[in-house]
């Protein structure tokens, strides 16, 4: 028993870093720039990480089971146009049109990636192409502005509750659902199972397939809340709005401590990340460091948290 | 005998709790063939794979004429020339068998920087010679024969011998045990003429085989060496004794608590197909029964196996359970209709080794422990708790992960996920692989209570003896077809012969 021992204290060091890392982060960047200690820019960073967590927790999901979505960002784009076009047309409906068209992308790469068996990162890249393409032609290529008197719908978006804006209210109650769901619902463990021995889950009975479209469609659904958030805060719809928060999302999941090889992590985890990224992407604009060069930094980053998480024991080739 | 070419000296390994190898010593003679023999789970694989480089021992160390020998790799084995032929071969099936023959030497037919195929293929034709096959070096691996692909993993580790100077060891695990017999004359045959050049360990199952080819022979248990002796002067039943380490008693399968089962039949195969696997296999399975399935390896035996769990669906035929008609497309099918699979590959398919070991016990049957459709771990805890004291589970604790489990602990939670999900046909595929004496009996043990409690069990066994001494009757399976039904009631057991006969 004796070498159990240290493994363990490995594991609850990983586990327990993204934490740590956090609050050092945060108290580095208040040590060298005294006004990040503020209500504002703690405001800022939590309205930065809204939407990041909330794509991060649909990735969190498809990653927990060992494969990948690379079509986020253009669900969420399309579901900004939809809502942009359609609620001011036909009100609330418009809303429940564009999380259709999160969920039915999300079916339609979970039926690619587990009928055709084709691999989930090539499966979701070319539903992203297609999704991508839906919207450009129902925008026209072009920004969807919401008009003056349809603003009344996204008041749930943009309001506040004593001081909270109501998009950081609704982001906490979905993750919270999104925990509860990871933690104790029959789906939650299936996908522990297939991440970290998918043979093993198979020959226990697990519909293996069918738990790998679920977890697409959860993904595919919290992107499509993402572009509701995202149209309601910016008050329009595009087809490129939310481009630049995949490889963000990723890494969020990733930094959190989610392994990118399936089995190890979860919603609490994505939510550390998604705070990391999120401190990081403001607090290097409060430092000054230049818009580009934090790309670098983030990529760096990346690579640098995939290293730490991957267990070499679990995976001896890397392909 | 002169001074070993090759010698392990106090070698232990350790894999987490389980102890592989126990201060083993083994000298290898230069041009001797030194045979190792070894039930399931003795070390003979570890040992191997040690000497072969592809791991390392925990402590102790390997000679080499007398002078210390560490190998990290593979490759630095081949360098001190120690070439293996691999139990699961190890050719890449999508290249030639050219390729694969020098497979890592490339550099040694480089003209310019590019590959001098003609040099290459040429090389290869002379070393696929020296084990007489004819075969064109560029034929891709895959459209080979699985003996073919034998001799060619032969040809693989002969092909050292232009490459180093000195004498080559040769490691052979179970290189009989695909092979046609004709084909094993020519192993043997080429064996006997390479001798001059070079040293041979030969691990197999087959005694007779052992005696025939050795100079010397190992007998290994548990971890351990527990005899070395000249072939000239042992026989294949003193060796069968010194391996199993127990006069052969009946009840080490719990032969008294093996009742006549009831009338009442719970699975039956009518003619039953796989095509290009087996066919018209019919059978019945009555209620607190075991149905022992013999046959060698491409009887069609695993396969059969592999159906009744939904792995590889009949094409033809039918099953039924409890009298209603069943085609099982997954697992997941099977698992509902309550049967239970136990599987020979328990790390891989019997156990999610890095969730604890409630999660795998609720695996099969969450439901039992679901409250308003949400995980109870409160239920969940309790029914795991009173699995592990029920089956006494050597653990830290319910949460614990089962990496940390030995292999014996790990098969009890195994069986209890099936008992958890209500399992009332068990689907046993080699249930006491890679375990130890002492944990094959508690498997053996729990089989016969779950006997007892109406369970039925096919169980595909790693021992003949094994399957005669656990079943109430037996069917033997060759080429695809079943050539017999015996009967091995408690007290009058056929003999191991009487299987045989029908097997090959």
């Amino acid at each position: 028993m004796t070498r159990i021992s240290p493994i363990l204290s490995v594991s609850t060091a990983r586990a327990s870093a993204p934490g740590l890392f956090l609050a050092v982060l945060v108290a580095g960047i208040c040590l060298r720039v005294p006004e990040f200690a503020s209500a504002r820019s703690f405001l800022a960073v939590l309205s930065d990480a809204a939407p990041l967590a909330l794509l991060a927790a649909g990735l969190t999901f498809v990653i927990l089971i060992g494969a990948i979505d690379l079509s986020v960002q253009s669900v969420a784009s399309l579901s900004s146009v939809i809502a942009a076009l359609l609620v001011p047309r036909f009100g609330p409906i418009g809303f429940l049109a564009a999380i259709a068209g999160g969920l039915a992308a999300g079916l339609f790469s979970g039926l690619t990636y587990v009928t055709l068996r084709v691999p989930s990162f090539i499966a979701t890249l070319a539903s992203s192409g297609v999704v991508t393409g839906v919207a450009l032609y129902i925008s026209n290529a072009a920004t969807v502005t919401i008009d003056e008197r349809s603003r009344v719908y996204f008041d749930w978006i943009n309001g506040s509750i004593l001081g909270v804006p109501g998009y950081i209210i609704v982001t906490a109650a979905i993750l919270a659902i999104c925990a509860i769901v990871q933690n104790y619902t029959p789906f939650g463990r299936y996908s522990l199972a297939i991440g970290s021995g998918e043979a093993a889950a198979w020959a226990a009975g697990v519909r293996v397939g069918r738990q790998k479209v679920y977890a697409l469609v959860v993904s595919g659904l919290l992107a499509a809340i993402v572009g509701v958030i995202l149209a309601g805060r910016q008050l329009s719809g595009s087809p490129t709005l939310a481009n630049e928060l995949l490889l963000p999302s990723i890494a969020a999941v990733l930094v959190g401590g989610t392994a990118i090889t399936g089995g190890v992590g979860g919603i609490g985890r994505t939510l550390i990340g998604a705070l990391i990224v999120s401190v990081l992407r403001i607090g290097m604009t409060f430092l000054g460091i230049n818009i580009f060069a934090q790309q670098i930094v983030f990529g760096a980053f990346l690579i640098l948290a995939v290293g730490l998480t991957i267990d070499p024991e679990k995976l001896p080739f890397v392909k | 005998m002169t001074r070993a070419r090759l010698q392990a000296v106090g070698l232990s390994k350790t894999f987490g709790v389980t102890h592989a190898l126990k201060d083993v010593s083994v000298d290898i003679g230069a041009n001797e063939v030194v045979g190792l023999i070894g039930e399931n789970g003795a070390g003979k694989s570890t040992l191997m794979r040690i000497l072969a480089g592809v791991q390392q021992p925990t402590s102790g160390e390997l000679r080499s004429d007398g002078e210390r020998l560490q190998l990290l790799s593979p490759l630095d084995a081949a360098t001190s020339g120690i070439g293996m032929v691999f139990q699961e071969q190890s050719l890449l099936l999508n290249i030639s068998v050219a390729e694969n023959i020098v497979l890592g030497h490339e550099r040694a037919f480089l003209r310019n920087g590019f590959i001098d195929w003609r040099r290459l293929h040429a090389e290869a034709r002379a070393q696929l010679a020296k084990v007489g096959l004819t075969i064109d070096p560029s034929t891709r691996t895959a459209d080979l024969s699985f003996s073919a692909r034998q001799m060619v993993e032969l040809a693989k580790a002969l092909a050292l011998e232009d490459r180093i100077a000195r004498d080559l060891v040769i490691l052979l695990d179970e290189p009989t045990s695909v092979l046609e017999s004709a084909d094993i004359e020519v192993l043997f045959a080429r064996v006997r003429a390479l001798k001059q050049r070079a040293s041979f360990v030969f691990v197999s199952h087959r005694l007779d085989e052992v005696l025939a080819i050795s100079d010397r022979v190992y007998v290994m248990r548990d971890g351990r060496v527990v005899a070395s002796m000249a072939a000239a002067d042992t026989t294949v039943s003193e060796l069968h004794h010194l391996m199993v380490g127990r006069e052969l008693h009946a009840e080490y399968y719990h032969e008294s608590s093996q009742q006549p089962p009831s009338s009442e039949v719970v699975l039956e195969a009518d003619a039953l197909s796989a095509a290009g696997h087996y066919s018209d296999v019919s059978f019945s399975l009555r209620r607190g029964e075991v149905l022992g399935v013999a046959g060698v390896v491409g009887s069609g035996r695993e396969e059969l196996v592999r159906t009744l769990f939904g792995f590889l669906p009949q094409t033809s035929g039918t099953l039924r359970i409890n009298g209603e008609h069943v085609r099982f497309q997954s697992p997941a099918a099977a698992v509902e209709r309550g049967v239970g699979y136990v599987p020979r590959e328990r790390r891989l398919e019997g156990l999610v080794m890095y969730l604890s070991i409630a999660a795998n016990l609720t695996l099969a049957n969450l439901g039992s422990i679901l409250w308003y459709g949400l995980i109870s771990r409160k239920r969940e805890a309790v029914l795991a708790d009173h699995w592990i004291r029920t089956l006494s589970v050597r653990a830290a604790g319910a949460d614990a992960l089962c990496l940390s489990l030995s292999g014996g602990n790990q098969q009890k939670v195994v069986l209890a996920k099936w008992l958890v999900a209500g399992s009332r046909i068990l689907i046993l595929d080699h249930p006491t692989r890679g375990l130890d004496v002492g944990a094959k009996a508690d498997v053996y043990r729990l089989v016969r209570e779950l006997g007892r409690e109406g369970v039925a069990v096919i169980l595909a066994a790693d021992t003949l003896e094994e399957l005669i001494g656990m079943s109430h009757r037996i069917i033997v399976m060759r080429d695809g077809g079943v050539t017999a039904r015996i009967d091995a009631p408690a007290g009058a057991k056929p003999a191991q012969i009487e299987l045989i006969g029908h097997m090959v």
